[in-house]
């Protein structure tokens, strides 16, 4: 993906990947006008030139095979047949290519494969998670649990058609009346606390927030309604929206209708009827407990991958054995879904390993011993690391790395809505934020910090992503410590009797960085020399986390030194608020994505550029032309480029993997982006262990 | 000095002042508990933030963005919201003692609620219980190995002195202490790694955490034991080997020594019966703070060697500010420090009848 010829491959291969499920599973991935659209027009020639490729690709779908523990519970009468388990071949997903769009092997059953701890809430998702839409490396994307999505003319109205004969993980029918479940009941009532979070549903009606329409048409199909407009972007492309069902049949005891979780009124579903206490009990007879009922709908509607026992679409789900059946255990078990509704070329049910084991470790490092004793068989892995381990291990293991959507690394970002005025000019001047980034020399930070294996760089798009420019990504880089020094004279500062600069009233300037959890601790040090070289005086305040945001939050700082939500990303669709400040997340913008979010009630109302972000941002959402939405963006990462609100020193580093080499299916060249759900975009249902 | 049965002994320990001595202790028990919660609480508090704040925070590192709203109804549903003391009040009356018509008593059907871990999402006592034979069983397991090693080599030490065992055992003793203990854990780890191609990361294999340890694996089980057994062994026996060493090479020096050995008594029972029997006091009044190592001992060994005990939880616990889960595993560990002090005492009266316990009414 870095580089521009295998990021112009993999787009061939991403058209390809649509063509070939289209030829090959007879409307499993049925194409529909904005499938084929987001493969990219402009590689029409590619596509047309690759055809005879997408052929070679045998679909056959005869009958479907089984792994071999699966086959025995089938014999033993514990389990339906494989056929009566899954989709027919007309509803079936049949998965030939991975994210770059390269073939896969068919691949043999059994094994297990290890990997580190999940941590976190959203750890066991990222390997298993099976979404509304999946992407492809080059942007491109395809329905996945559905088995296609369309839209009428004017974006009112979104349907989306499911797969018949598909099964949750229990084997009950996945119908659309598991959509509108989640909808009613957990989604609006604010069971699963995202009501107000994910844009994808909501709209503005008059002025106020409303909410779509949920229509079930028949059995396997939905529609969405709207008032206004609801462009791809805002509605099937949002990061946020994931997923859109629950499992009805295992939760309708566990919904409440209370004060703080009413029953939303809906022609689908009843209220239940029952108190808070009442669920909670509920929960616990099924093993799930949970503090409040707000944990309780954060468990089974929304990390729901987390919790044993509830059934799932995923290609693994939760072991149920205790011991192993939480994501804290130090060895928690995900089993496959013998449900699952993907087979590959030859019609074999997937995923192909018996097993994800997840092994909890307490502190670095473990994981990387366990890996070189074969304990574990993928591992995230620093750049420093990577020659030593292979050096020792030879061909047990391989290499692979992924992209990064990042913007540039050491970052600092300073306080444009400082309520000191002084701070607040001085920051607000372009001169001012060249002089920190021209004070610094690039090649030597890479030395000290990198060993010189990241490039000088600036906070700007990484070769091989959207909006990546040369001028851009080199801007404000050479070092040149005399003109800093008059860039910053022309701020009008003057130096003061301690050697640093003053404000033009005489007051000290003083430039605190805050960094949270130790972040700066190796790299303050190094840039400190040369800002103190140039006469400005700074400092270094290290927070934990939790009391770092709380100081962004109330507009207490000055400057940051590695902002905890950094500026940029993939593209303005996948996540727009670290580009446009609309929300209370990034520092580079701090209270003027307050005073967005509360629609002026609270923060600061931004002006000149800042402003210009906001109007083209809205511009941008209501229209349904992609070529003005491209324009647009462009708009967006032009100001950016002027402005550079946020300064980088080196390039933006790529990720490390290694995996056992026995492991086959493994693409290399992935995005690890938030908006592609990093790891999820291995697709694990593939990856199988060469005998 | 009469001599005393093992029977006489029995017999004084019920004596009244005993007795009373004990009630008296443990009447002590109340206020001194009280004290200490009241410290642990305030104490956990004293970060800047609560879970709440520390949750989104992680929630954002992931990516996820959390409202104003969220986080104030979050606040309120934990009841975080309350003045500080309010909150002591509640956590302190709920584990003593949760009516029989309260939501938490017919959920748990426990009059104790220990209240939530916030960041297992679960019963505190739940969290606590997970780990806690294993711990128990593993510290066993170590302390054990520190008594049996460490005392023979003490009284060994103490009859030769100056000898070249008694300075190997000297040299030994004093780089376990001397090395910490993380240290020696990756040292060892890596030579386990280089020599048998596995660095031993855990207390068990997969195949255990899956299957269960049983009479097949139990040798594998014993293998993965050996390094915390050295690193956690090691650091202790030089303080009981120098104690026991110093005390004994004292006593053997007493006149009721000499006088035992001028009378002809064998050498084996003057070492044994007299010598030991008062070398080993300050060993015996040093168990007070054992129980409570047993519950939650060695923490950052544990952490190096991935050794799944309660140590770890509680370090979590008070990075995340899970309050109530830290608070729960600080107060049982005061307890046992408590209850192993007044054990020891009555340990100490039991091995050495000088002692008593209201001073000078014998």
């Amino acid at each position: 993906m870095r580089k521009k010829n295998s990021r112009l491959l993999s787009m061939v291969l991403a058209a390809a990947t649509s063509m070939t499920m289209l030829a090959g599973c007879g409307g499993a991935a049925t194409p529909n006008e904005s499938g084929v659209d987001t493969n990219t027009s402009t590689e029409q020639a590619g596509t047309e030139a690759t055809t005879e490729e997408v052929s070679q690709v045998e679909v056959n779908l005869g009958s479907y095979s089984e792994a071999p523990m699966l086959a025995d519970q089938v014999s033993a009468g514990t389990l339906p047949a494989v056929e009566e388990r899954i989709p027919d071949a007309d509803n079936v997903f049949v998965e030939t290519v991975d994210a770059t769009g390269a073939h896969l092997e068919i691949g043999n059953y059994g094994g297990v494969i290890n990997l580190a701890g999940a941590g976190g809430g959203w750890g066991l998702s990222r390997p298993t998670l099976e979404s509304i839409i999946r992407y492809n490396t080059d942007g491109s994307y395809y329905p996945n649990v559905i088995k296609a999505f369309d839209h009428n003319d004017d974006y009112t109205e979104w349907t989306f058609h499911l797969r018949e004969g598909m099964k949750w993980s229990d084997g009950e029918p996945f119908t659309a009346d598991d959509i509108t479940f989640w909808y009613y009941m957990c989604h609006l009532s604010n069971f699963d606390s995202k009501k107000n979070g994910w844009p994808a549903l909501k709209e503005e009606v008059d002025g106020e927030d409303a909410w779509a329409k949920l229509t079930k048409v028949d059995d396997y199909t939905v529609t969405w309604t709207f008032v206004n407009p609801k462009y791809p972007a805002d509605f099937i492309e949002n990061g946020d929206f994931k997923w859109c069902w629950a499992p009805a049949h295992y939760l309708s005891d566990l919904i409440p209708d209370s004060e703080d979780f009413p029953y939303v009124e809906n022609e689908y579903w009843q209220s239940t009827g029952l108190s808070e206490e009442e669920v909670l009990a509920n929960a616990q007879k099924k093993g799930i407990d949970a503090a409040t009922v707000k944990d309780l709908g954060k468990a089974v509607s929304y990390n729901f991958w987390n919790t044993s026992g509830l059934p799932t679409l995923n290609s693994f789900v939760l072991s149920t054995v205790p011991g192993n059946s939480s994501k804290d255990d130090t060895l928690c078990i995900m089993d496959r879904n013998p449900y699952f509704w993907k087979v590959d070329a030859a019609g074999n049910q997937l995923p192909y390993v018996d097993a994800l084991h997840f092994n909890t470790t307490s502190e670095d490092g473990q994981d990387l011993l366990m890996f070189r004793s074969g304990e574990i068989d993928i591992i995230t892995i620093a750049m420093k690391d990577i020659s030593a381990t292979l050096g020792d291990l030879g061909d047990a293991a391989e290499l692979r790395e992924w992209g990064t959507t990042n913007w540039g690394s050491y970052q600092i970002t300073f306080n444009y809505t400082n309520t000191d005025e002084n701070y607040a000019t001085l920051f607000a001047n372009p001169d001012f934020r060249e002089a920190m980034s021209i004070c610094v020399d690039r090649k030597q930070v890479s030395e000290l910090l990198s060993d010189g294996f990241l490039e000088p760089g600036q906070a700007a798009p990484a070769e091989g992503n959207i909006g990546y420019d040369e001028e851009w990504a080199t801007k404000w880089t050479e070092y040149d410590v005399d003109k800093a020094k008059s860039l910053l004279e022309g701020c009008g500062l003057v130096m003061g009797s301690d050697g640093f600069y003053d404000f033009a009233d005489g007051s000290d300037f003083m430039l605190t960085f805050l960094a949270y959890d130790g972040g700066a601790d190796e790299s303050y040090p190094v840039f400190e020399q040369y800002y103190k070289a140039v006469g400005i005086n700074c400092a270094l305040k290290n927070l934990e986390v939790a009391a770092f945001d709380e100081q962004i939050d109330n507009n207490d700082w000055v400057a940051v030194m590695g902002p905890h939500t950094a500026i940029g990303g993939a593209s303005l669709k996948d996540r727009a608020a670290p580009f446009v400040p609309i929300a209370q997340s990034s520092e580079w913008y701090g209270e003027y994505g307050t005073y967005y979010q509360t629609k002026g009630a609270q923060g600061v109302e931004p002006t000149g550029d800042m402003a210009k972000l906001v109007e083209i941002y809205d511009k941008w959402r209501s229209t349904s032309d992609e070529a003005e939405r491209d324009a647009y963006q462009e708009q967006i990462y032009q100001i950016h480029k002027d402005n550079l609100w946020s300064l980088a020193y080196l390039k933006a580093e790529n990720s490390y993997e290694l995996i056992n080499s026995k492991i086959k299916n493994y693409a290399d060249n992935l995005v690890w982006a938030d908006c592609y759900q990093y790891a999820n975009m291995t697709h694990y249902e593939v990856l199988f262990k060469a005998e | 000095m009469a001599k005393k049965s093992f029977v006489g002994n029995l017999k004084a320990f019920f004596e009244k002042d005993l007795v009373q001595y004990i009630v008296k202790r443990v009447l002590m028990f109340i206020p001194t508990l009280l004290l200490i919660s009241i410290l642990v609480f305030f104490v956990i508090q004293l970060p800047p933030g609560d879970y709440v704040s520390a949750h989104i925070a992680a929630l954002a590192t992931e990516g996820e963005l959390v409202d104003a709203d969220y986080a104030a109804s979050m606040r309120e549903d934990y009841g975080l919201d309350l003045p500080v003391w309010q909150q002591y009040i509640k956590w302190v009356k709920d584990i003593i003692w949760t009516p029989s018509d309260t939501p938490y008593y017919r959920l748990y059907h426990s009059h104790h609620n220990w209240k939530y871990s916030f960041a297992y999402g679960r019963d505190v006592w739940s969290v606590v219980n997970d780990r806690l034979g294993l711990t128990i069983g593993v510290t066993f397991i170590i302390m054990l190995f520190q008594y049996l090693v460490s005392i023979p080599i003490a009284v060994y030490a103490s009859t030769h002195q100056y000898s070249v065992g008694d300075y190997i055992s000297a040299i030994i003793g004093f780089l376990g202490t001397a090395i910490p203990n993380f240290i020696l854990a990756i040292v060892l780890m890596y030579l386990s790694y280089r020599w048998t191609g596995n660095a031993n990361v855990g207390l068990f294999t997969q195949e255990m955490l899956k299957n269960g340890v049983h009479l097949y694996n139990f040798g594998d089980f014993m293998k993965r034991m050996i390094i915390p057994i050295v690193v956690i062994g090691t650091s202790g026996t030089c303080g009981i080997i120098r104690s026991v060493r110093a005390q004994m090479l004292d006593e053997v020096a007493r006149q009721y020594t000499l006088t035992a050995r001028a009378k002809g008594v064998p050498e084996g029972k003057i070492i044994m019966k007299y010598c030991f029997r008062a070398a080993i006091n300050p060993t015996v009044s040093g168990l007070g703070g054992v129980l409570s190592s047993l519950f939650s001992g060695s923490t950052v060994t544990a952490m190096v060697l991935n050794m799944q005990i309660q140590g770890p939880v509680l370090y979590k616990a008070l990075q995340s500010q899970d309050m109530y889960l830290a608070g729960a595993i600080v107060m049982i560990q005061a307890v046992l420090v408590v209850i192993g002090v007044l054990l020891s005492d009555i340990a100490l009266a039991f091995l050495d009848p000088r002692i008593r316990y209201s001073g000078g009414n014998r």
